[in-house]
């Protein structure tokens, strides 16, 4: 009896490695919670950075704002971009979810596609513009908004990247837990798009 | 509660359609009137998401006083 035991105890550790299971008390998956968490700090981040262009705003003098003339245009256009690029990674998702894998490459190699280009655009931008950093609380603040958001759109196209990679390696699946690696980046990505569409409304046209 | 992709998108879609609000409010008139504008969704956005979270609590407690 005692043999039988043992043996039960071994074939348990065979088959299991590394830490036991974590207890799960949320109905949230938790890459899905760690994203969502992740964003809230984020959000916390951009809201700092908000706080001091209207602190900014309300303080300077003479009351000239914004102090340089802005390219409204080129970056609604960029927005255009930067939102159609929410929509074709929704696609990516809604497709590998009726498990059609074709719709899951091109959605995700559009939405890197629009990304790169929402990105080069900005620094285009930043080269034709005709103020830096330096000039004034304005140029500072502008700045630091788009490049504090600019620099989300990288990390978005880093994990873009991965996820691409891995669906052209086949991975990926219908199932929930499957495409997780495309899940998270996913949210990830509408959280950039909604933050630039508040930096683009808030910074170029009130 | 469901918070999966699919759920965010729908609040990336109203995002766009208020920050389109907005923006063509602020063109037609006044930054002023923009900002009102905007504070006032921001506001609103406020009460319903509250009101979501109120209602969905109450939901999960009654499905766990059931089960």
């Amino acid at each position: 009896m005692e043999s039988a035991t043992v043996a039960v105890g071994h074939d348990h550790a065979d088959h299991h490695h590394g830490p036991p299971e974590a207890n799960q008390s949320s109905r949230i998956d938790r890459q899905t919670l760690g994203i969502l968490l992740f964003i809230v700090s984020e959000v916390m981040l951009f809201g700092a950075f908000f706080a001091s262009y209207f602190f900014l705003r309300v303080v300077v003098d003479p009351p000239t704002w914004p102090a340089f003339p802005l390219p409204k245009g080129v970056a609604g256009m960029n927005t255009a971009i930067l939102v159609s690029s929410s929509f074709t990674v929704h696609y990516a998702l809604e497709s590998i979810r009726r498990g059609n894998r074709a719709g899951l490459k091109l959605g995700l190699v559009a939405t890197w596609l629009l990304g790169a280009t929402f990105l080069f655009i900005q620094i285009n931008e930043y080269v034709h513009l005709g103020f830096s950093a330096r000039d004034l609380s304005f140029g500072s603040i502008f700045y630091c908004l788009t490049g504090l958001h600019g620099a989300h759109v990288f990390v978005g196209l880093m994990l873009l990247s991965f996820a691409t990679i891995r669906a052209f390696r086949g991975h990926f699946g219908p199932a929930e837990k499957d495409h997780l690696g495309v899940e998270v980046p996913g949210i990830y990505w509408h959280f950039v798009d909604v933050m630039w569409i508040i930096v683009y409304v808030t910074v170029y046209i009130l | 509660m469901k918070l999966n992709e699919a759920a965010v998108f729908k609040w990336v879609v109203i995002v766009v359609i208020a920050g389109a609000l907005v923006t063509v409010v602020t063109l037609l008139t006044r930054p002023l009137v923009g900002s009102l504008l905007g504070l006032a969704i921001v506001i609103a956005g406020c009460v319903y998401g509250y009101r979501w979270v109120s209602q969905k609590r109450r939901e999960v407690g009654s499905k766990n006083l059931h089960s």
